[in-house]
């Protein structure tokens, strides 16, 4: 067993959470990387990465190490540097500054090697408009000397359908789903998802976070970049939190919620009115108010559980409980300082 | 230390080859209207012509029907593909970032390149055959006095032309954008180099420019080839220096993404 998180990961928002070991093989069958303490090698390991365009820095200072089969997160603001920094990781950019290293390659120095590891899938690009799903897949096949059925990834991303179909025909999310297929034919040990489910629509978005996780089965490393919560939350291991070109903070989604110290709200409705000091006794809250005829409990640690008991020991009868965690969003927004769709401090 | 040794840096092999070029043969050949203008024109320009001005018969034994209109013909397919079909297609796969696509995979976005002119050069001996077969058949022309003089003049300014076109490629921000420019040239070469009428009726000055440009010197040249007569080396010195200038421009202008 290698150690996979740093952070234990409750359940949350109800993903249900696979923590049996991933360890799989990689496609191509060697040693695993280990270094000399026999410490796993990192999947992905960027330290002290810098880049900078003109006078624009797009990356300051950053440092990441995604263990290999875990899904790990990119997540800030449009201009944090997020696909600057998946972008070094893919070869595309050199950086300024730091080292980038993919299962021990250098990106820069050794390309061919890189991309027999490594799947991309980048934001905003095209493939051939007039050519078939099924063209398509047999031409970027014909790159690889080793790798995935054509049809059989096309049918594990649902586009048996539209096999004869041309890329320009696609839908977005249709479109999205052929480039991770096209991304996955090499048996890649690890793959970049950079703004994998924008522009879909909810239907299309969860086929696509089914997909994802179906990667994490198979052993695959996934690094993930993304500007939508909810997917975080739902498929990540842990997440970094880029802001300005920087690491604002590394963690398991839930550890990021923890460590923002975000207040809980626990809101309810008494059949009858009560004593409020039954609650203002209770060790977790830190304030009590009644708005209308509701109760508003707000605190911290295990709030819902010491307030339930309260009630129940001072025999109020409650006719209704909402329990409000603080979101990623809302730790988010507290580790950064501003709000996440705020776009006046970009670039 | 790691395993990276074992990992294989392998580059794309044959099969990857033939795969592009056939992607690259479909999208021209799923680009329709790409194919009626230089498959289509210069047949048009053979027949017009062939029709009203056969007779003429001054040209050492040679029509002028030999001797200019069908190398008008033939460097006018050559030239449409070289200088507007393919810059159109690169600039698109560049701005809609197929290259770039391209460039995460083993493929380099380089090969995408060769293919196309791979297919275009097919294409284009497509279109010359079409342009030669017909004039064999309705307007009783011969294969060309020096055969292999043809061929090289045929090879020489399919390699000029192509050199134009990567380098309207090169500076074209879109695909639409390099059809403008593709076609602004195609006609500048054109009407300078004998594509409206034979280069002797236009001003003196703009005749010699017409024929230091790709598609005069191409014109001169192959008509030379066809009837037999003396090659100007000026005419293919014209070829080289325009491959020369162009792929240099091209190579310092041209961006992946």
């Amino acid at each position: 067993m290698r150690r996979r998180r740093r952070a234990p990961v409750p359940e949350v928002m109800g993903a249900i959470r696979d923590l049996s070991d991933r360890r799989a093989p990689g496609p191509i069958p060697t040693v695993e990387g280990t270094t000399t303490e026999g410490v796993p090698l990192p999947a992905i390991e960027i330290v002290n990465l810098r880049k900078r365009y003109g006078d624009t820095v797009a990356v300051e200072d950053v440092s990441l190490s995604v263990e290999a089969g875990e899904i790990f997160g990119v997540l800030g603001r449009n201009g944090a540097g997020k696909t600057t920094t998946v972008e070094t990781v893919a070869g595309l950019r050199r950086p300024d500054g730091g080292t980038v290293r993919v299962f021990g390659i250098d990106p820069q120095r050794d390309r061919r090697r890189l991309r027999q590891v490594l799947g991309v899938q980048l934001q905003e690009t095209a493939l051939h408009a007039a050519l078939t799903v099924r063209e398509l897949m047999r031409l970027h096949r014909s790159f690889y000397r080793d790798g995935a059925d054509p049809d059989e990834l096309v049918e594990r991303v649902g586009l048996t359908g539209q096999r004869r179909t041309r890329f320009e025909a696609l839908s977005g999310g249709q479109q999205q789903r052929l480039n991770i297929a096209l991304a996955l034919l090499g048996r890649p040990r690890a793959v970049i998802l950079d703004e994998l489910t924008t522009g879909l629509d909810p239907e299309a978005r969860r086929q696509m976070w089914g997909a994802v996780e179906r990667l994490r089965e198979g052993g695959v490393t996934v690094l993930l970049v993304s500007h939508h919560m909810e997917e975080v939350e739902r498929l990540c291991d842990r997440v970094a939190l880029l802001d300005s070109g920087r690491v604002a903070a590394v963690d398991s989604p839930a550890g990021l919620v923890a460590g923002a110290g975000l207040e809980q709200v626990v809101r309810l409705k008494a059949a009858a009115a009560f004593d409020l000091a039954v609650l203002e006794a209770v060790e977790e809250a830190r304030s009590v108010r009644a708005v209308g005829d509701q109760v508003v409990v707000t605190g911290s640690g295990n709030l819902l559980h010491a307030v339930s008991a309260a009630l129940v020991r001072a025999e109020v009868v409650v006719l209704d409980t909402r329990f409000e965690r603080a979101s990623l969003e809302d730790a988010f927004l507290a580790l950064t300082g501003s709000a996440f769709d705020d776009e006046t401090s970009e670039r | 230390m790691s395993d990276v040794a074992t990992i294989p840096a392998r580059r794309p092999g044959p099969r990857a080859w033939a795969a592009l070029v056939a992607a690259e043969a479909k999208m021209v050949m799923r680009d329709t209207s790409g194919l009626v203008i230089p498959f289509g024109l210069p047949l048009l320009v053979l027949v017009m012509n062939g029709l009203s001005s056969r007779d003429a018969d001054d040209l050492a034994g040679y029509s002028v029907f030999e001797g200019y209109v069908l190398p008008v013909a033939l460097t006018m397919v050559v030239a449409v593909i070289g200088v507007v079909n393919m810059p159109s297609f690169l600039a698109y796969y560049r701005r809609s970032k197929v290259l770039r696509r391209l460039a995460v995979t083993p493929a380099n976005p380089g090969m995408i390149l060769v293919a196309q002119v791979v297919v275009s050069l097919a294409q284009s001996m497509v279109g010359v055959a079409l342009g030669v077969g017909a004039a064999m058949l309705f307007f009783d022309v011969g294969l060309p006095a020096n055969l292999g003089t043809a061929l090289a003049v045929f090879g020489l300014a399919a390699l000029s032309m192509y050199a134009v076109g990567m380098f309207v490629a090169a500076v074209a921000p879109s695909g639409n954008a390099a059809v403008a420019i593709g076609l602004s040239l195609f006609f500048a070469f054109g009407a300078t180099g004998g594509m409206f009428g034979p280069t002797e009726v236009l001003p003196g000055p703009i005749a010699v420019i017409g024929e230091a440009l790709p598609f005069g010197a191409a014109v001169k040249a192959f008509g030379a080839a066809w009837i037999g007569a003396d090659l100007n080396p000026a005419h293919l010195i014209a070829m080289v220096v325009a491959i020369a200038v162009s792929s240099a421009v091209a190579v310092a202008a041209f961006r992946w993404d």
